[in-house]
């Protein structure tokens, strides 16, 4: 058990300590901020700190009889979350010029009414649209690990203020694997839930058809806390699910009996580097898991959740790219550009092959309930790194990293990564990836590789 | 089946003037650089066969 005033606190032993009066809320918001004050020139997770805000909800939660499942528990959000009295960045200089958010976002709010705390704003790569962490208007989010390294993206503050154990929990976005890629080249736990699963209300959108939200944290048992407390409908998020919550919590400590586990085979065993099959191989071997299965076809989904990126994404900002061209960061602008001009068949053939490609996947959930597979090709590439060999390919950087979680959240289904810490260098995450609403399996093999002692996300 | 190398400058150009959307020459070499690698990385999308009945599965409900 650690200290609920340092930064190796989880969330749920601050909120045991908070429900349990060993400590107020207060004083753990105000180590949080401290921690923040300190950890900032290094990492440069946040773009918006919020003393004030969360030394007054601090105080509403030490005066509560009931002050919820994530009593005091700071936490902070990429900035395309709206904050009250904020313009919602979305990782622009453009946006910041717009209206101040009338109310938080709806998992915010969901958070907040079960407890916690919201400490800040979180830097992350313009408009969403970035794997890297970098930013040229904030500058780019560094790896705890390696300040000199990436933190992936694009909720890049998200993994650096988790890692650097300013909070211990934070919300991002993933809409090709921006809370996986970051979760595994800064070392932590991320959950990208079922499409559709947690409410988008209230955030700055970058592909509708491929948007979700989800946490980033230290521990298992965090993400199914928070993720528990972020379920259920919103009429506000027409995506949203109408199924009602279904805590993942009560299951963690079940283990892996029962669960059929195997090995994305085929496109996932090729195209990175030695570390990243490695980590692959050191979760399956823990798991028992000597089965392989194919995703078939997933080199055809990574292209085609590329084409409805570049086109939904492009025709979203059409409008700020004809206005105010020089005010977006040079590495989204000319992307952004050229999504304009991509032909409108190509997304057109990019849904149809979702369907189909969902219903070949989904059949081999028949035979298996978790597939592991890659989380990045690589750990944390140099900052400012615009190439890198894959697998003896030279490729570009920004769109490589999220060669193997395309193809997952093309078709909408929950992940977990967990993160490896390599004895030298820095380390790794692995997907757990599970049939659509399967949450639950993902999260109870994470809680026993956290237990086996092979995945692990100390604070740097 | 052979094909034809497709102009990307020119469609850059010619589809930036046709949906609006100025491009400044110093942009220019860069938007092109990126349309050639999305066509690069939409290969295996395009190569791909599906039947007419094939639908998209949209969540939109009147």
């Amino acid at each position: 058990m650690s200290d609920p005033l340092s930064k190796a606190a989880t969330a749920g032993e601050i909120a045991h300590a908070v429900a349990t009066h060993k400590v107020k809320a207060a004083a753990v918001v105000d180590a949080a901020l401290k921690r923040i004050e300190a950890a900032e020139p290094t990492v440069n997770a946040f773009t918006d700190i919020l003393a004030e805000r969360a030394r007054k909800r601090a105080a509403e939660i030490d005066a509560s009889k009931h002050p919820g499942p994530l009593a005091g528990v700071p936490f902070a959000v990429k900035n395309l979350f709206d904050i009250e009295g904020l313009p919602t960045r979305a990782g622009s200089k453009i946006n910041n010029d717009g209206p101040k958010a009338a109310r938080d976002g709806a998992l915010i709010r969901r958070l907040e009414a079960a407890g916690a705390i919201l400490v800040g704003g979180l830097n992350m790569g313009e408009y969403a649209y970035d794997f890297t962490g970098e930013n040229a208007h904030y500058g780019p989010s560094r790896n705890p690990h390696d300040p000199s390294r990436m933190t992936g993206g694009s909720s890049g503050g998200s993994g650096a203020a988790v890692a650097a154990g300013e909070v211990p929990l934070a919300l991002g976005s993933d809409t090709n694997g921006s809370i996986r890629v970051p979760s595994s080249l800064c070392g932590l736990f991320g959950l990208k839930p079922t499409y559709g699963r947690l409410s988008r209300a209230g955030s700055f959108p970058f592909v509708d058809a491929l948007d979700h939200l989800g946490p980033i944290a230290r521990s298992a048992e965090d993400l199914a806390l928070s993720f528990d407390a972020m379920q259920g409908p919103d009429p506000d998020d027409p995506v949203c699910t109408h199924m009602p919550p279904d805590p993942t919590l009560p299951h963690l400590a079940e283990g892996i009996e029962g669960l059929r586990i195997a090995v994305a085979g085929d496109y996932f065993a090729s195209g990175g580097e030695p570390e990243a099959f490695e980590a692959v191989a050191a979760v399956a071997k823990a798991l028992d898991a000597s089965h392989t299965v194919v995703l078939p076809q997933a080199a055809a989904a990574r292209a085609a959740a590329y084409v409805i990126t570049a086109i939904e994404g492009a025709q979203l900002h059409l409008p700020r790219l004809r206005t105010r061209p020089q005010d977006f960061d040079p590495d989204t602008r000319e992307r952004f550009m050229a999504g304009a001009l991509l032909p409108g068949s190509w997304y057109v053939k990019a849904q149809r092959f979702r369907r189909h490609y969902r219903a070949n996947v989904l059949k081999l959930f028949n035979e298996v309930d978790v597939v592991l597979a890659p989380a990045t090709p690589c750990t944390a590439p140099r900052l400012g790194q615009v190439m890198m060999k894959l697998g003896g390919v030279e490729l570009p950087v920004r769109a490589s990293l999220g060669l193997f979680t395309q193809p997952i959240s093309f078709i909408g289904l929950p992940v977990v990564v967990v993160p490896l810490q390599r004895r030298r260098g820095l380390p790794i995450g692995v997907q757990l990836i599970a049939r659509p609403y399967n949450e639950k399996a993902a999260l109870r093999v994470a809680a026993f590789l956290e237990k086996q002692g092979v995945a692990s996300a100390p604070p740097v | 089946m052979a094909k034809d190398k497709p102009d990307i400058a020119r469609l850059v150009d010619e589809g930036a003037k046709a949906i609006g959307l100025p491009i400044a020459p110093e942009y220019r070499p860069n938007v092109i650089l990126n349309v050639e690698r999305a066509l690069a990385i939409a290969q295996p999308l395009l190569e791909v066969e599906l039947d007419d009945e094939l639908t998209p599965a949209p969540v939109y409900r009147p």
